[in-house]
């Protein structure tokens, strides 16, 4: 007999390949994740795909900084429980490839079979940080051309992209930050992503340079360096891609300072509840109802078991 | 149950026991295992120490060469899987602490809570890099020396053993390499581990000069000669490891039982060589779950 289920990912499952969505010119706007969670309510959103940002999993899976503590496998883990749950394509943050050209190899294969459409990796040395923190230090620019070659080289589907991230603005300044961008493109970089631009004339600057050539990722920092802008405004400078990665931390570490406030003073939920999903809104989010279905179309009595 | 080892049925006892073990230099012989199993042939085997080796898990769980590939997640699942099923003191590889000195904290915090009851970390650079075969790097004694302080400060049982190992010998030479233990001695290591000494005379001057306990890496086919626990313990070794003895005879065997099968159809020619089903079933301790199989058994 055939077994009616519905589907356990979300609706979401008609969006396009990112690099479809990329040449098809249309802007793209991607949210940070941290968790299967997020990544469900952010697909359910209607976002056309996700950051999985490394620096998050560090907040919220280990309450630490973003200073390069976690393993390529702790970022694999979460990425395979994401990509198990929403069809949207996932961009994953490869931080410097966690090693040398070989690592990344390992890594570039890790996070495409566990279900990411783009890994982006940066020239930092190792143990990296925060490309809005100070104190960052680069590998040599041909040393991260190879990463990017053997990342190219790792890959098994052409739809999976390379992003190139330089964090060399604060470091060596913006003209050597583009050369850098300049040769990574020439290694097989799918998108370019120059972090940490100083002003709108900088943007400008990375558009004028690389705009029409390579898809451009600007990266927006609540109380980064970057002016922060909404999307409308990036693609009139000419990027093709936002991603938010820390602002959902930042949203969420508020939302959650809130309601542990205001349980801890009214021992209650009770004032809190018009701000809450409550058990069904929540089961909803989550499938529970689809997961059920499932269930039951497995039960036994459709095969025959007289229980 | 194999419960009844001197090293004690706890990890702090285990720590504690290891720590006094290494202060007779007795040249213990410490046999490397890459994963739960061979833990458990050596503690089989009567061995009092076991060794995760970092190489033995890139080439058994990843296939892979030792060239840095293995992660700390990687490293401690392995050692937690072993610690669940031997009791023996676990002498665990740490590579380079994974990164710098705060890397290296969390390592030997996550370590510890595994059941380590010593870490090995090494002065050699992170991540290792390709050409690493043909010639290692080593970080400044300074950036080792961080390390190796945030290691120390790192670990709740003041038992737990940092052993610090030098890759120096064969970069900038003997004295050199002793020169960069006798700073890691300052920093807290509680044993070093000058590698790779190419003779009985070098061997002599690390035991001879420096005054914590010391290691030996006895590799076949490597630069150290193999001499003799009994040597080693004349010499005043206190640790003895052969890290990839397990690994290289399992490979061996592997090859010549399954290229007997490949060529013949059949397991006739190497039947004596394989594991019976009550050996194997006795290796992994199938009469303690059958036990406890009986003791939760639904009435």
């Amino acid at each position: 007999m055939s077994v009616e289920t519905a589907p356990l990912t979300t609706p979401s499952l008609a969006t396009p390949p990112l690099r479809a969505q990329l040449a098809a010119g249309g802007f793209v706007v991607a949210p940070g994740v941290y968790d299967a969670l997020s990544a469900l309510i952010a697909s359910r959103a209607g976002f056309g795909a996700l950051y999985l940002s490394g620096a998050s999993i560090a907040y919220t899976r280990y309450g630490v900084p973003d200073i390069g503590l976690l393993g390529m496998t702790e970022v694999a883990d979460t990425l395979t429980a994401i990509c198990d749950r929403v069809a949207a394509p996932v961009i994953v943050d490869g931080d410097t490839g966690f090693g040398n050209a070989l690592n990344v190899t390992r890594t570039v294969r890790a996070f495409e079979r566990a279900g990411a459409q783009a890994i982006q990796l940066e020239d930092q040395a190792m143990p990296k940080r925060c490309g809005h923190l100070a104190g960052k230090s680069l590998v040599p620019a041909a040393e991260m051309a190879g990463k990017v070659k053997a990342a190219v080289d790792a890959r098994r589907a052409e739809d999976f992209l390379i992003v190139a991230r330089t964090d060399a603005i604060a470091v060596e300044g913006y003209g050597p930050a583009l050369d850098r961008a300049e040769l990574y493109l020439e290694a097989g970089a799918d998108v370019l992503f120059v972090e940490a631009p100083r002003d709108r004339i900088e943007m400008d600057g990375i558009v004028a340079r690389f705009g029409g050539r390579v898809p451009l990722l600007a990266n927006m920092v609540e109380g980064g360096r970057t002016p922060l802008l909404d999307a409308a405004a990036l693609e009139a400078i000419g990027y093709a891609l936002a991603i938010f990665p820390g602002g959902t931390v930042r949203a969420l570490s508020r939302l959650l300072e809130e309601y542990y406030g205001s349980l801890r003073e009214h021992g209650g939920t009770g004032p809190f509840l018009d701000r809450m999903n409550l058990f069904d809104g929540l089961n909803e989010i989550i499938g529970t109802p689809g997961y059920l279905a499932r269930g039951r179309a497995y039960d036994g009595s459709n095969f025959g078991d007289k229980a | 149950m194999a419960f009844d080892r001197p090293s004690g049925d706890r990890v702090s006892d285990r720590r504690r026991w290891l720590r006094a073990a290494v202060d007779e230099r007795r040249a213990l012989l410490v046999p490397g295992a890459a994963n739960a199993l061979t833990a458990r042939v050596i503690e089989d085997a009567g061995f009092e120490v076991a060794y995760v080796t970092g190489a033995g898990v890139a080439n058994t769980l990843l296939g892979v060469p030792d060239i840095g590939l293995v992660t700390l997640t990687e490293i401690v699942q392995t050692t937690e899987a072993i610690a669940e099923i031997c009791s023996l003191p676990l002498i665990v590889d740490i590579d380079t602490g994974f990164g710098n000195a705060v890397n290296t904290r969390r390592t030997v915090r996550l370590l510890e809570r595994a059941g380590a009851a010593a870490v090995q970390i090494e002065d050699q650079v992170f991540p290792k890099k390709c050409g690493h075969f043909d010639g290692k790097g080593v970080i400044p004694a300074a950036e080792m020396v961080s390390k190796i302080k945030a290691a120390v400060d790192a670990r709740e049982d003041a038992n737990l053993l940092v052993i610090a190992r030098t890759d120096a010998r064969a970069i900038e030479g003997l004295d050199a390499a002793i020169e960069r233990a006798e700073r890691y001695i300052e920093a807290g290591a509680d044993v070093t581990f000058v590698e790779a000494p190419t003779s009985p005379d070098e061997m002599r001057a690390v035991t001879a000069r420096l005054r914590v306990p010391q290691v030996a890496n006895l590799v076949v086919g490597g630069r150290t000669p193999l001499l003799p626990q009994a040597e080693l313990a004349a010499l005043g070794f206190s640790i003895v490891l052969y890290a990839n003895t397990p690994l290289q005879a399992a490979m061996r065997a592997m090859s010549e039982v399954l290229g007997a099968l490949k060529r013949d159809g059949g397991l006739d020619a190497v039947k004596d060589r394989l594991a019976g089903f009550e050996e194997r079933q006795r290796l992994v301790d199938k009469a303690t779950y059958d036990a406890l199989e009986k003791r939760y058994a639904v009435e």
